[in-house]
C-alpha cells in the first residue's frame, strides 16, 4: 500500500473537562516541532464538564489549515458520541479506540487499533487515570504515525513548564502508549508523519492572546469587560501581561482593569475613559455588542474614542456559544439606533490580531469615534502558526486633543464640534484641563457643543460625521490582494476565512478556474476593493454567515454599474469553514452568474 | 455725578467669585426642587473652595440629569444615557482619579433603569458624590410614578401608588455604602452641609434629596409635595460643616450634645443632637430610623450612615499614583527590545 504522508486529519472524540485539551495540544505541538504544517481546532461545548468535545488535527504539506472534509484517523474515547463518530468514518480510516469503554467496535472496513486506555492509565496512576488516558492515546498515535520522542518530550516540557512530576508522569504515559502499540500491532494503514525542514522560525499563538498583547503595546489604560465566550481570553491575556509589561518596580500598574457588572457598564466605562482622555477598551462577543448598542450611539454622536473587540460566535441570541461565525459585521458597522457608521477592522491572521490590537487605539483617537476589532472564535481561540510580532511603526497617535494651554489659546474660534481643519475631525479638550469646558451629551448639539434642535445644526452635524468616517476609508488597513493576471473571477472575503482560502482556491483551480483574492480588512470599504471588483468580470463575496453581510454592505455602497457583478456565497453551520463546501458553492454561483 | 463705589465682590478661599460656579439658566418648571439643589451645589462648591475646572459633572437622563447645565459652567461634564452615569464616571475615574466627580441623578434614573449600575458603583466604593433628586415621578414623560413613589401617595392625576417603593438610602446602607444621607430640597442649610461633607468624603457618597415636582406631584395627597415634606420631616440632627481651611477651634461650640466626624480632606461635619441621638456609624440604627419613618409616613433626613474604613476604588485598582491621563507615552508602550525578547520566548515555548 502507498503511504499517505502529512496529508490527513485526526479527530479525537473525548468528553469536556477530562483534561484531553492538554494531551491534544501536546500532539499538535510535537507535530509542529517536527516541521509538519499542522493546525488544531477545538470543537468544545458550552459546558464545564461531561459534554462531547472533538479536537481536530489537520496535517497538510500544502499548508491547509481548515479542518478538512473528512476524518482519516479517529480516536474514540467518548461513549456519548461513539456510535455516531464510528458510523461517519469512510472505509480505510484508522480507529484508535478505548477497549475499556465497553462500546461496540463493529466496523471491519477500517484499520482498528484497540487500546485498553483506562487500564494502562490506571496501572500508572489510579488517581489520575482519567487525565492519563488522554496522554496514552497520544503515545499510541505517536507509534502508529511516527511522531518522534524528541518532539513529544519537548512539547510535554513546554506544556508543563517547570512541573517536574507532571512532566515525568506524562512522559511515562506516552511511553506506555507507544509500547502497547509496538507490542500489539503491525501497521496496516497508510498514514505517516514525516519530519520537514523548518525554514522559518514560527510559533503557535492564539488570536485572542495576540489581540491582548497588541492592546498592551497600544497603551491600553482601561480594560473594562464582562466575561463571555469566546472573548474572555482577550481580557485574561491583558490581565496576565500587565504585571510584566505595564507595572513599575513598586508593583503599581498604569493600566486599570475593571470587571464590569454587565456589557452595558463595560461600554459606559470605556466611553468614560475616552472622554477623560485615556485609552479604554472592552472585549466581548455578539450578545455583548447587542447590549452595548445605546452606548455605541453615544460614543459615535458625542465623538468619544473607545475600542471594542468582538470575538464573533454563532448567533442569533445565545446561539451556539462555542462555535464560530462571521455574523456580527453588519451590526458593528451600523451599531445603535439612528444613522450611524462605524470603523471596523478585521484581522485574518495572528500577526494582524497583534497589529490591529495596538492600531485600533490610534484610529479611534484620530477619528474620535468608536473602533471595532472583529475576530471570531476560530481565529481567537485556536492556535495558529505565527512568524512573530512586529513593533508598531509609528508613535501613538493621540489625535486632535489639546493638552497644552498655549496651544489652546492660540486657537481661533474653538468649538468642540467645529470642523476647523475641514477634515471633519474637530479638536477636543479634556475634563480637568480648565480649557473650554463643555457638557458632553447624546442630544443634538451645535458646533460649540451646546444643546440645539435647529435643523441646520442637526443636518450639518450628521453630514460632518458621515464625512469624517468616509475620509477614514483609505487610511484604514488596505485589502490584501492576490491577483491572477488572466483571472476573470475575484473572490472577496475577510477575517478567519484567510485560513481556508488557499485550499478553496486550489480546489477551484483543479476544475480549471483561476480566481483572484481580495481580503477586506476594514470598513468602511477601502477604495481598492472597488478597483479590484472592476478588474474582474464576476466577484464572489465569501462569508461564514447565512445572509452575506459583507455582500450586503458592498451592494449598497458600490456604484450601481458594478453591483450586478457581485455575488454572494454565504454559508455557516457553526463549524470552522471546510473548503469543499465553499468551493462547491462558488462553482455553483459562477455557473449561475454566467447564465 | 458721583460714581458709586464698586461693591467688593466676595471671594472664596481660592479667590474665586461665586459667579464662577454658576451655570446657564434653568429650563425646568418654575419652582422645581431641582433648581434649589442646583443653587446649593453652586454654594457648596464655592464655599468649599474647589477649583471649578477640577470638578466633573456627571448625569444620566431625566429632569434632574439636565441640571448640570445650570451649575458649574467652568466644569466639564457628561450628560450620558439613561441610568448609566455610574459606569461612565467609573471609566473617567480610572483615567483621572484626581477630579471631583459630582453626579446628579433622579429616581427614574437611579431606582429603575440604572439601579444595577448604582449598586455596583456603591460596591466599588468609587470616589464620587451621587445626588438623587427624588420626586417620585417621571417628569419629562409627563408624570408616571417612579419606583420611589410612596405607598398611598397620590400624584396630581390618576390612582394612588400601591407598589412597594425602593428606599435608595436603605439599599445603599445594605450595600455598605460609605456615606448615606437624605435631605430635602427645601432644607437649604442641611443640604448644603451634607453636600459639602460629601465632597470631602473619599468613597461613594449618596445623598437622596426629596425634591418636589411642582407640575405632577405637588398636590396635597402626595407624600412628596412641599407641604407634606415640610410637615412630616423628621430631622436626625443639625448638620454643620466646618471646612479644613477653617480651624475647628474657631467655630462656636454648640450648647447641646454633638458629634464631630472628621472627613477625608480634614474637614468636619458636626452633628448636633436634636432629641434622640443618632450614631451614623451604626447601620442598624440607620435602617431602623428609615423603617420607622416609612411606617409613620414620615421622611427622615440627615447623615444616616458613615464609614471611613473602607478602601475606595482607587486603592483597589492598584495603579500608579499619577493619574493615568498623565502617564508618559513611553511608559504606556513597552519597548521594541521587550517585544523582541517576547518573540524569542514564544519561539522557545
Amino acid at each position: 500500500m502507498d503511504t499517505i504522508v502529512n496529508d490527513f486529519t485526526i479527530n479525537i472524540a473525548t468528553a469536556n473537562g477530562t483534561g484531553s485539551q492538554s494531551a491534544n495540544l501536546i500532539l499538535l505541538q510535537s507535530l509542529f516541532d517536527m516541521g509538519v504544517p499542522v493546525s488544531g481546532k477545538n470543537l468544545f461545548p458550552s459546558n464545564i464538564s461531561g459534554l462531547p468535545t472533538w479536537y481536530i488535527v489537520r496535517l497538510s504539506d500544502q499548508g491547509y489549515q481548515a479542518p478538512g472534509d473528512r476524518t482519516h484517523v479517529q480516536v474514540l474515547v467518548n461513549k456519548a458520541t461513539w456510535e455516531e463518530d464510528l458510523a461517519s468514518l469512510e472505509p480505510g480510516s484508522v480507529v484508535v479506540w478505548n477497549t475499556d469503554s465497553k462500546m461496540p467496535m463493529d466496523r471491519t472496513d477500517v484499520f482498528s487499533y484497540p487500546v485498553p486506555m483506562t487500564k494502562l492509565a490506571r496501572s500508572l496512576s489510579p488517581k489520575l487515570a482519567k487525565l492519563v488516558t488522554n496522554i496514552v492515546y497520544v503515545g499510541v498515535l505517536a507509534e502508529i504515525l511516527g511522531i518522534t520522542d524528541e518532539a513529544l518530550h519537548k512539547a510535554v516540557e513546554g506544556q508543563f513548564k517547570g512541573k517536574a512530576s507532571a512532566i515525568e508522569l506524562n512522559k511515562t504515559a506516552l511511553e506506555l502508549g507507544r509500547n502497547h502499540a509496538k507490542e500489539n500491532y503491525t501497521k496496516g494503514d497508510p498514514y505517516v508523519v514525516e519530519e520537514r525542514p523548518i525554514e522559518k522560525d514560527r510559533f503557535f499563538f492564539e488570536g485572542n492572546e495576540a489581540v491582548a498583547l497588541g492592546c498592551i503595546f497600544g497603551g491600553v489604560q482601561l480594560l473594562a469587560w464582562y466575561p463571555i465566550t469566546p472573548s474572555s481570553s482577550v481580557a485574561e491575556g491583558i490581565i496576565g501581561w500587565i504585571p510584566r509589561l505595564r507595572t513599575n518596580d513598586e508593583g503599581e500598574a498604569n493600566c486599570a482593569v475593571i470587571q464590569a457588572e454587565d456589557e452595558l457598564a463595560a461600554a459606559g466605562m470605556i466611553i468614560g475613559a475616552g472622554w477623560a482622555g485615556g485609552r479604554g477598551m472592552t472585549a466581548t462577543s455578539g450578545p455583548g455588542i447587542s447590549l452595548m448598542q445605546e452606548f455605541i450611539g453615544l460614543a459615535y454622536f458625542a465623538e468619544v474614542p473607545c475600542v471594542f473587540w468582538d470575538v464573533n460566535r454563532v448567533g442569533p441570541s445565545t446561539g451556539l456559544p462555542t462555535r464560530t461565525q462571521q455574523s456580527d459585521l453588519a451590526m458593528l458597522y451600523e451599531g445603535s439606533h439612528g444613522d450611524t457608521q462605524h470603523i471596523v477592522i478585521m484581522p485574518g491572521t495572528v500577526e494582524e490580531c497583534f497589529e490591529f490590537g495596538w492600531k485600533a487605539f490610534d484610529i479611534s483617537e484620530r477619528y474620535q469615534t468608536p473602533v471595532f476589532g472583529l475576530s471570531d472564535l476560530d481565529l481567537g481561540m485556536n492556535r495558529w502558526a505565527c512568524e512573530g510580532f512586529t513593533y508598531p511603526d509609528a508613535p501613538m497617535d493621540r489625535g486632535k486633543t489639546i493638552r497644552e494651554k498655549d496651544v489652546f489659546e492660540a486657537m481661533e474660534n474653538f468649538g468642540r464640534y467645529r470642523d476647523v481643519d475641514g477634515d471633519g475631525i474637530p479638536y477636543r479638550t479634556l475634563p480637568g484641563s480648565g480649557m473650554a469646558p463643555i457638557l458632553y451629551r447624546g442630544t443634538g448639539h451645535n458646533p460649540d457643543g451646546v444643546y440645539s434642535e435647529k435643523p441646520d445644526d442637526y443636518f450639518n452635524l450628521m453630514a460632518r460625521l458621515k464625512d469624517k468616517i468616509n475620509r477614514a476609508r483609505d487610511d484604514l488597513p488596505a485589502p490584501i490582494l492576490r491577483e491572477e493576471v488572466e483571472g476573470e473571477i475575484g473572490v472577496v472575503y475577510f477575517g478567519s476565512m484567510e485560513n481556508t482560502i488557499q485550499e478553496i482556491d486550489d480546489m477551484l483551480e483543479a476544475t480549471g478556474i483561476k480566481v483572484s483574492q481580495c481580503r477586506v480588512r476594514s470598513l468602511p470599504i477601502h477604495s481598492e476593493v472597488e478597483s479590484f471588483i472592476r478588474r474582474h468580470k464576476t466577484t464572489i463575496v465569501l462569508e461564514i454567515n447565512r445572509d452575506g453581510q459583507l455582500w450586503g454592505i458592498l451592494r449598497r455602497e458600490l456604484p450601481n454599474d458594478i453591483v450586478s457583478q457581485v455575488h454572494s456565497v454565504a454559508y455557516s453551520d457553526g463549524m470552522p469553514p471546510r473548503a469543499r463546501i465553499y468551493a462547491d458553492l462558488i462553482l455553483e454561483t459562477i455557473k449561475e452568474a454566467s447564465q | 455725578m458721583s460714581e458709586k463705589p464698586a461693591r467688593a465682590i466676595k471671594l472664596n478661599v481660592i479667590n474665586e467669585p461665586k459667579e464662577n460656579y454658576k451655570g446657564g439658566p434653568s429650563s425646568l418648571c418654575p419652582g422645581c426642587g431641582h433648581d434649589q439643589i442646583s443653587n446649593v451645589i453652586i454654594t457648596a462648591a464655592w464655599e468649599n473652595g474647589i477649583e471649578p475646572h477640577r470638578i466633573a459633572k456627571m448625569s444620566g437622563i431625566g429632569c434632574s440629569s439636565k441640571t448640570p447645565a445650570y451649575y458649574l459652567g467652568q466644569s466639564h461634564g457628561f450628560n450620558t444615557v439613561h441610568g448609566r452615569m455610574p459606569s461612565v464616571t467609573t471609566g473617567a475615574y480610572a483615567i483621572n482619579k484626581d477630579l471631583l466627580y459630582l453626579g446628579v441623578s433622579g429616581d427614574g434614573d437611579s431606582a429603575s433603569i440604572g439601579i444595577g449600575q448604582l449598586i455596583h458603583a456603591i460596591r466599588r466604593n468609587m470616589d464620587m458624590v451621587y445626588i438623587i433628586e427624588n420626586n417620585g415621578v417621571y417628569g419629562l414623560t409627563k408624570g408616571q410614578y417612579s419606583a420611589t413613589a410612596d405607598i398611598g401617595s397620590k400624584k396630581k392625576k390618576g390612582k394612588p401608588n400601591e407598589t412597594q417603593p425602593i428606599d435608595l438610602c436603605a439599599l445603599a446602607i445594605n450595600l455598605g455604602c460609605t456615606f448615606v444621607a437624605r435631605s430635602f430640597s427645601g432644607s437649604k442649610k442641611q443640604l448644603t452641609s451634607l453636600i459639602k461633607a460629601a465632597m470631602s468624603h473619599k468613597g461613594f457618597a449618596l445623598i437622596d434629596v426629596i425634591s418636589p415636582c411642582v407640575t405632577f406631584n405637588n398636590n396635597d395627597e402626595s407624600m412628596r409635595s412641599y407641604g407634606y415634606v415640610k410637615d412630616n420631616e423628621v430631622t436626625l440632627h443639625m448638620a454643620d460643616y466646618i471646612p479644613h481651611f477653617e480651624p475647628v477651634t474657631e467655630v462656636e461650640i454648640p450648647e447641646g450634645h454633638f458629634t464631630d466626624i472628621t472627613l477625608h480632606d480634614g474637614s468636619t461635619i458636626r452633628l448636633e443632637t436634636i432629641s434622640d441621638s443618632h450614631d451614623p456609624s451604626d447601620a442598624m440604627a440607620a435602617l431602623t430610623a428609615l423603617h420607622q419613618a416609612e411606617v409613620g409616613k414620615k421622611h427622615v433626613t440627615g447623615l444616616l450612615y458613615f464609614d471611613s474604613s473602607k478602601p475606595s476604588l482607587a486603592e483597589d485598582l492598584g495603579l500608579v499614583s499619577t493619574p493615568l491621563l498623565d502617564v508618559d507615552a513611553s511608559d504606556l508602550r513597552p519597548s521594541e527590545d521587550m517585544l523582541k525578547q517576547m518573540n524569542s520566548e514564544f519561539l522557545g515555548r
